[in-house]
């Protein structure tokens, strides 16, 4: 190229450079700028300086050497880009540049210098930036809002999901879901037919939609979702559909949640029970709501306008309230606003009142104050919340007093109740539980403090039966001693009931502790007694099981106290006796009253082995806890029964000896009677005849004595004579003179010897033998039986009457029996009948009677084992009856 | 001396009759003696004579043992006519019976002022009469 045409062409660079709308640069070898632009001066704030001539790295000191060894490259011929890069200006900004440097050539193998192009992107940057925050604060609002996009290419049947649809659907990240999978997510019902009706439309009218359904996600899980769908038209037919998803459900809750605690509130506020009154800041009543109305009696248009307090409060509670919250803000009570204080610290007074109804009644209402503020923050009045509490303090009071009542039941019944969290070991004891155990109230209490006093000797039984309990869930009564600070020895008595959490795990045990000392030293000094009872005793209660045997009983049954405790009592009563047994003992609960059982009858018990034992039952009513219960004592009367048996024999032995003995006195007293009558009198009478014979004083005298001799001695003899035909009879009572004789032939014989009497008297004699015809008898003594009686009968004839007899055999009651009967004299037998049968007994003026025949006829009926007896009617007539034996 | 005390004998025994009667007239005590053979006899004639006190006797000597009427049943009906009879009159239980029970019995009835065992002594006999006579005579 030609000079000038260089240096025109060079200028016209010069100008190009200079006027070019970018940031460009044109350097030399050494780096000094031989032109710049107007946009290079205002990027880089050169404006009014002068740079041509000027080294680049003059103007820009803050080049550092790796920009330095860069242009020295390109001075080499190397082109170097950059589309941004920061650079950091000396004044510490940071400005955003591209560049493009390369060389420029003098000729074609010689480089003049750098030509620099760049441009500010600093802005643009910026922009970029933000954009960029803009989208990364977008992603995190989605995630936070949950918000999805979604997509549906109708051509090629393809749905798409973002990440968050997925996990609102919960399903994972890679699932690919289909149009009609992803409807069928859409709650059956209204949620369903919604999303269906809309996409109907939206592909039909391409009418977009905003829907708030609930959806039932892949793990089951039902939420209230908001999908918007577009569509996107081709030709004016539907291609696609996108929109976005969120999952509304929080806001859905709360809404729910918020529209609910709304209702409340306007439920609250219309109430018949809450009371809602409101004051400006000056005190003055601006609302009062139904429920105030319905508290203090008052309607809201007498109210409103008042000035409050003062309308149905208590002066002095108004008072008192003052003086409280002066003392908690520490204020001077005197110039002191409580609600302004309250307003001030935006706090509020929950207390107890007592309201004044405008017919007077009080009430106890609990009253909420508060202040109200409007949006600036500024005091507009107060809110007073009230509700009736006065059933709340009277169950409040009702409860107390329960308590009370329950403390004095459980000193009285030296009860306690305990609980105990397994927990926590936390402990809590009745005041009652304090006493028993003698401790301190308030002591802090765990399981050990009531373990430290379980005696020593009960320990080990405590902790087991406690680890079974806890394993087992429940609690079966426990008795233990417990031994206390000072060494007093308490038996005590546990129930519980065991407290399970959900899963089944003990958390809590409660119950009750007694002090059953007393009743424990009753129970063993009745156990004692009972032991110590002569008896068996066993004891039964109204059910008819067996509470507690002694060991007399034990020893009686053959059974032991534990096996037989809660057995039917009927297990000691025979079969045969089991039937009545429940009746009777019903009877007895029912009058319960000591007294012997089965009076009269013998009783029997059966031991283990099934054996009878004769007993005597004495049963006693006993009144116990557990009710009336009966306490049988038992004695085994087997000795005694054998005693009585033996003694009933010696009873019956000495009975049939005694009859002997009382017939032999009888026999005796015969005799005697015999011997003083009939024997000492004729020889008394001899005595007093030899007297006056001695003294006779002459033969005439003497002769008649004798004859009188004479008549005495007869009459000894024959007295003498029946008396050793009486004894004959006795000894001759043997079997070998018994013989069968027929009553009709001795009938005969007898009145053949009587023939000379009958035929005189003219008697009519008749006799029936046919029911009872003969008998092993003593033949003679029959004969003198038969002529004593018919011979009597005939001697004794009535004066007025022909003599009728009649002598008859039979059987009566199976006694066999001889029977003659008159119609003579009679005999008066209420005079006479203690003598009819005695010796020389008369009872007639009858020159033949001699009281012989009757006395020997007893004798020989008797001699036989039998009886003589007689009935007689004075001047009707005899009748002799002998019962043979 | 003799008394004017009427005697009476209530007895079956024919002998014992004799030897009484002639007793009370050997030893001069009495000349009034009546005799009944048994009990209803003496009864009868005592029914006959209650407000006859001459004929009616002084003392009695009972038998027990006789026909119809013995010497327990006579006292049974006299306890009966005692308070009719206008006389009082001893009785003396006579018997041959040393019975303890006949001799008990007869001591229960105070009606009774003695049991005699037969044979009746002269000196008894004597000393019943005398003591009879002077208790009248007062």
């Amino acid at each position: 190229m030609h000079k000038n045409d260089l240096k025109l062409s060079g200028e016209y660079n010069k100008i190009f450079i200079e006027q070019a709308p970018t940031a460009i640069a044109m350097l030399d070898r050494d780096m000094r700028y031989i032109a710049v632009s107007q946009r290079w001066i205002s990027d880089y704030k050169m404006e009014g300086k002068e740079i041509i001539g000027r080294s680049h790295y003059d103007i820009f000191p803050e080049i550092g050497e790796d920009w330095k060894i860069n242009h020295q490259k390109c001075l080499n011929g190397a082109i170097d880009i950059c589309e941004e890069a920061p650079f950091k200006r000396a004044d510490g900004t940071i400005q955003w540049i591209y560049w493009d440097v390369r060389p420029w050539y003098i000729s074609e193998d010689k480089i003049g210098g750098l030509l620099m192009h760049t441009g500010d992107i600093t802005i643009q940057k910026e922009k970029e930036r933000e954009r960029a925050r803009m989208i990364e604060i977008l992603d995190k609002t989605n995630e936070v809002a949950r918000i999805g996009t979604w997509e549906v290419n109708l051509i090629k049947n393809e749905v798409y999901w973002s990440k968050m649809v997925c996990e609102i659907h919960e399903v994972p990240d890679d699932y690919k879901p289909s149009l009609e999978s992803a409807i069928n997510f859409y709650k059956q019902g209204e949620s369903r037919d919604t999303i269906q009706r809309v996409m109907q439309e939206i592909m039909a009218t391409g009418e977009p939609f905003d829907i708030e359904v609930e959806i039932v996600t892949a793990k089951g899980a039902s939420i209230w979702v908001r999908a918007i769908g577009n569509g996107e038209f081709v030709d004016g037919k539907c291609v696609g559909l996108f929109g976005v998803f969120q999952d509304i459900n929080e806001r859905k809750l709360s809404e729910h949640a918020l529209s609910k605690a709304n209702a409340e509130l306007r439920a609250i506020f219309n109430s018949k029970t809450v009371a809602i009154i409101t004051t400006n800041d000056k005190g003055i009543i601006n609302s009062f709501n139904y429920g105030a109305e319905n508290l203090l009696g008052y309607s809201a248009s007498e109210i409103i306008g008042k000035k409050a307090p003062g309308i149905y409060t208590v002066k002095e509670e108004v008072e008192k309230f003052m003086l409280d919250m002066s003392l908690k803000y520490g204020q001077d009570p005197r110039h002191f606003d409580p609600l302004k204080e309250l307003a001030e610290k935006n706090e509020f007074d929950v207390r107890e009142w007592t309201y004044i109804k405008k017919d007077g009644t009080r009430l106890t209402v609990q009253v909420t104050l508060s202040a109200i503020k409007n949006e600036e923050g500024e005091l507009i009045g107060f809110l007073n919340v009230a509700s009736d509490i006065t059933e709340r303090k009277q169950a409040e009071v009702e409860l107390l007093r329960k308590n009370q009542l329950l403390n004095f039941a459980e000193r009285l019944t030296m009860i306690g109740n305990w609980q105990w969290n397994t927990i926590t070991n936390d402990v809590i004891w009745s005041s009652n539980l304090y006493e028993i155990f003698n401790v301190e109230e308030n002591t802090r209490l765990t399981y050990d403090t009531y373990f430290s006093f379980v005696h020593p000797e009960d320990k080990d039984m405590v902790t087991d039966h406690v680890q079974y309990s806890l394993k087992e869930k429940k609690f079966p009564d426990l008795l233990h001693r417990i031994k206390l600070m000072d060494g007093t020895v308490k038996n005590i008595q546990l129930l519980a009931e065991i407290i399970t959490n959900d899963a089944g795990e003990v958390i809590e045990l409660v119950g009750t502790c007694q002090d059953v000392t007393e009743q424990r030293m009753a129970e063993i000094k009745f156990r004692g007694l009972l032991e110590s009872a002569p008896d068996a005793m066993v004891i039964v209660n109204e059910a008819g099981k067996i509470h507690m045997i002694n060991k007399q009983a034990e020893k009686l049954f053959g059974y032991s106290a534990k096996e037989l405790a809660g057995e039917p009592v009927e297990i000691l009563i025979p079969e045969d006796y089991k039937g009545k047994h429940s009746e009777h003992r019903s009877d007895f609960f029912a009058n319960p009253k000591t007294r012997d059982m089965g009076e009269g009858k013998d009783l029997y018990g059966i031991n283990r082995k099934g054996e009878l034992i004769p007993i005597q039952i004495s049963l006693s009513p006993l009144k116990t806890e557990e009710g009336v219960l009966v306490s049988a004592a038992i004695r085994d009367i087997t000795s005694q029964k054998l005693a009585e048996r033996r003694i009933l024999k010696a009873k019956e032995e000495l009975e049939i000896f005694s009859k002997k003995l009382v017939s032999k006195n009888a026999k005796l007293a015969d005799f005697t009677h015999i011997t003083s009558h009939n024997l000492r009198a004729p020889v008394s009478n001899l005595n007093s005849l030899l007297g006056f014979y001695k003294l006779a004083e002459s033969e005439e005298e003497r002769v008649d004595l004798f004859e009188k001799f004479e008549t005495v001695i007869n009459h000894l003899t024959l007295t003498l004579n029946t008396l050793v035909e009486a004894l004959n009879i006795k000894k001759d009572n043997t079997e070998e003179t018994l013989e069968d004789i027929e009553f009709n032939s001795v009938m005969v014989k007898t009145q053949e010897i009587l023939s000379g009497e009958i035929m005189g008297t003219g008697a009519e004699i008749k006799s029936d033998f046919t029911n009872f015809p003969q008998i092993a008898y003593n033949k003679i003594y029959l004969e003198s039986i038969f002529l004593n009686l018919v011979g009597n009968a005939l001697k004794y004839r009535s004066a007025d009457r022909v003599p009728k007899i009649f002598v008859s055999s039979g059987i009566e009651n199976g006694k066999k029996f001889l029977k003659v009967s008159d119609n003579g004299q009679g005999i008066n037998l209420k005079r006479h009948g203690h003598k009819l049968f005695g010796l020389n007994k008369v009872f007639h003026r009858h020159p033949d009677a001699k009281g012989i025949g009757l006395f020997l006829t007893k004798m020989q009926v008797e001699a036989h084992g039998g009886s003589i007896s007689a009935e007689s009617e004075v001047d009707v007539g005899t009748t002799f009856k002998i019962n043979f034996n | 001396m003799n008394s004017t005390l009427n005697v009476c004998i209530v007895d079956d025994d024919d002998i014992y009759q004799f030897t009484m009667v002639k007793t009370l007239r050997s030893l001069k005590l009495t000349d009034s003696i009546m005799v009944f053979s048994d009990g209803e006899e003496a009864l009868d004639f005592m029914l006959d004579n209650l407000h006859n006190d001459k004929e009616l006797p002084d003392v009695i000597f009972l038998d027990i043992d006789m026909p119809i009427m013995d010497g327990f049943q006579f006292m049974e009906e006299y306890v009966r006519i005692k308070p009719k009879l206008g006389k009082k009159i001893t009785i003396y239980m006579v018997s041959s019976s040393v019975d303890p029970v006949d001799i008990d019995r007869a001591k229960k009835i105070s009606e009774i002022t003695d049991y005699i065992v037969k044979p009746i002594t002269h000196d008894q006999l004597t000393g019943i009469i005398r003591e009879l006579d002077s208790s009248g005579a007062l």
